[in-house]
């Protein structure tokens, strides 16, 4: 993962409220360019309503894209709310440097992952290295996390978190599905 | 006594299935969230309601000749058992990653299936049941609860939701069919034991090939009038073959069902105006009733900011008016003759869509006296409907012999049912593509993201109001059209058919 140029993402909220501007997060899908380039369509919801939020960072710009409307460029204070997922695959402070320094790693299985064997590792991170991660996620406690691993390339495929980094402090789990490794990625460019 | 409980139970059956036809209109934005579909892609989520729609109609022609071979018990509880099999496909869906939009399409259809089917076989137990004047009751009460089931739907729907939130929401309404369908199921297996024995059972077969055209012909129906790309046109680019495929599969599908009805339904009530032009008019109204069925929660959703039960509470006004315009219709088509008295529902109906046409976004603090005017409107709308109901059952049940009554009031329930298919997938391509084109792709510049969605939520709600106002009008020319042609047909002299 260290060596990554592209990679591509899923995340879906399988518990707990995780909000993003006061909406609920149901999930995420990002095309990440490496070093700094994203492409980010969240789902959140409003009551019972869901509706989708595209968030593009490039060149050290924030864009967002409300549904139906165009893409408009984030304030510097708007901008720091989202996630900039690219830092998540960043080898020195991302899911590659924070993974392994987990607490009592223990093999648990090997698994299909997308095709792929795969090891599950259980583990358990602090809220200093999660928030290392995303600096939005806000941990009140540990947190407990299976990570899959490719047997043959050691790629991360797969990780599941679950502890208080909800809203709140409150419960919350979320899976991140991780595919397309050096695979194209389309980042939206924002019309000049 | 026990064919009295018999009918009661099997009727229920058949009420149940009926909610669940617009049960999900107040369920949609939940329904959609929940198999990941976004507000912003409401089109795609048209199959939830087109799929129990298609289900309906294929079966509803279908299973009254079957169950005249395997028996009306038999036959009846394995609809039965498809419609739980649906609820439960429906209520799955989104819990797992195979299960998402196509998983709940296909529980939708498969409940339509169910539920369709029970329309004939329902019809069928009760002519089999009684004899003369109390055949007719029998049927009538029949069709009336079905018209009630799907009438009543969104309601039932929001309301269950609200008050069972914590038990699955949305999802609760389907899990519930379960326990309802084992009870009436049971029911009626354990009354058909007691009841007397059908007049007569005949040998016939299955029309598969019959089923397979209507099938297709609605499939391609929808297909049609599927819009892909609301932004940029209003249904897609295999519309035209795919009309014209549909109106040769519908075509074939009426030659064929036309010359086998012709020894059960004498040949000159097929052929005659009256028949026609009733058929022709349930047509338009099934088109028009679904402007209001689907419309008007999903105006409260969206414009009036209304929640998910008080936008089902915004249609009991119209639920209040159909069974009172139903029993005015009844009285008043006995004195001013079933012309008159179509006309003058259809009349109302078209006027309180006008009405509709010019609702404001604070349409809802608007009161006339005690009374809301939208509530008004919407009472006048349902009135309008329910006085319909009556002269134009009354005009084909006169055409044909007692023997013949169930079939043909099945076939006035299959015209409305595919006029509210056709409508829904026609009204959404348009509603849509004119909302886009009313929209535009607005520039937002407020200071945050909370602002912009706010913004961008008034602008919605805007845009969705014209294109609502001018799809009310449509439906006002529906049922002018609809008025045009039962008066055509039912005009003094005009009037054919057996006897």
């Amino acid at each position: 993962m260290a060596q990554l140029k592209t990679v591509s993402a899923t995340l879906k909220m399988t518990k707990g409220t995780v909000s993003l501007q006061g909406f609920a997060l149901v999930g995420a899908k990002t095309a990440v360019r490496l070093p700094s380039d994203s492409d980010t369509t969240y789902t959140v919801k409003e009551q019972d309503i869901s509706f989708s939020l595209e968030v593009v960072i490039t060149g050290g710009h924030v864009y967002v894209h409300l549904p139906l409307s165009t893409l408009q460029e984030a304030s510097a204070s708007e901008a720091a709310v989202f996630p900039d997922m690219a830092k998540l695959f960043d080898p020195r402070t991302g899911l590659p440097a924070v993974i392994p320094t987990g607490t009592n790693p223990r093999y648990v299985s090997t698994d299909q992952i997308g095709g792929q064997s795969a090891y599950q590792v259980s583990t358990t991170y602090s809220p200093d290295q999660i928030k290392s991660l995303l600096a939005q996620l806000n941990s009140s406690g540990p947190v407990a996390a299976r990570v899959w691993v490719g047997v043959a390339d050691h790629q991360i495929r797969k990780a599941v978190l679950d502890g208080p980094f909800g809203d709140n402090g409150k419960e919350a789990a979320v899976e991140v599905d991780i595919s397309g490794f050096d695979a194209p990625v389309v980042i939206t460019s924002p019309s000049p | 006594m026990n064919r009295g409980v018999l009918l009661a139970l099997a009727g229920a059956g058949l009420f149940i299935a009926a909610l669940d036809a617009y049960v999900v209109v107040t369920l949609l934005p939940a329904m959609m969230g929940d198999v990941g579909l976004t507000i912003e892609r409401l089109e795609q989520a048209t199959p939830i309601i087109t799929g129990f729609l298609a289900g309906y109609v294929v079966a509803m022609p279908l299973l009254g000749a079957y169950s005249d071979a395997r028996g009306r018990i038999p036959v009846y509880v394995a609809c039965l058992t498809a419609f739980a099999a649906g609820s439960v496909i429906t209520a799955t869906s989104g819990l797992w990653t195979f299960s998402g939009l196509p998983w709940m399409v296909a529980g939708r259809f498969i409940q339509g299936l169910g539920g369709g089917g029970l329309v004939p076989l329902s019809l069928a137990l009760a002519a089999d049941l009684y004899r003369d004047r109390a055949r007719t009751f029998a049927l009538g009460s029949v069709a009336a609860l079905q018209e009630a089931g799907s009438v009543v739907g969104p309601l039932y729907g929001a309301t269950l939701a609200a008050a069972a939130a914590s038990l699955g929401g949305w999802r609760f309404v389907f899990w519930l069919n379960l326990p309802l369908v084992v009870l009436c199921g049971t029911g009626v297996i354990v009354a058909a034991r007691r009841a007397p024995p059908p007049a007569s059972v005949e040998t016939s077969s299955v029309d598969w090939l019959s089923a397979l055209l209507l099938g297709l012909g609605c499939g391609l129906l929808v297909l049609a009038l599927y819009p892909d790309d609301p932004e940029h046109r209003a249904t897609n680019a295999l519309t035209i073959p795919s009309a014209a495929a549909a109106v040769v599969v519908l075509a074939g599908y009426a030659w064929r069902h036309v010359r086998q009805l012709e020894p059960l339904v004498p040949r000159d009530l097929l052929r005659g105006r009256t028949f026609a032009g009733v058929v022709s008019a349930n047509l338009l109204i099934g088109a028009a009733l679904i402007v209001t069925l689907v419309d008007v929660p999903l105006l409260g959703r969206l414009v009036f900011n209304q929640t998910q039960l008080d936008s089902g509470l915004l249609l009991t006004q119209f639920l209040i008016g159909v069974p009172l315009g139903a029993l005015a219709g009844g009285l008043l088509a006995g004195r001013a003759g079933n012309l008159a008295t179509a006309a003058f529902g259809l009349a109302l109906s078209a006027i309180a869509f006008a009405s509709m046409a010019g609702w404001q976004a604070n349409e809802l603090t608007l009161r006339a006296g005690p009374f809301r005017q939208a509530d008004l409107t919407l009472a006048l709308c349902g009135f309008g409907f329910g006085l319909v109901i009556a002269p134009l059952t009354a005009a084909v049940l006169s055409l044909t012999g007692g023997q013949s009554h169930g079939l043909a009031t099945s076939l006035v329930v299959l015209a409305r049912t595919m006029g509210m298919l056709a409508g829904l997938a026609a009204l959404t391509a348009f509603g849509l593509y004119r909302f886009h084109q009313i929209l535009g792709s607005p520039a937002l510049n407020d200071p945050d993201l909370r602002s912009r969605v706010k913004h961008l939520e008034r602008l919605v709600a805007a845009a969705f109001l014209q294109e609502y106002r001018e799809i009310f009008l449509i439906a006002v020319g529906l049922c002018v059209l609809a008025a045009m042609v039962t008066a055509f047909s039912l005009a003094p002299g005009r009037r054919s058919g057996g006897t």
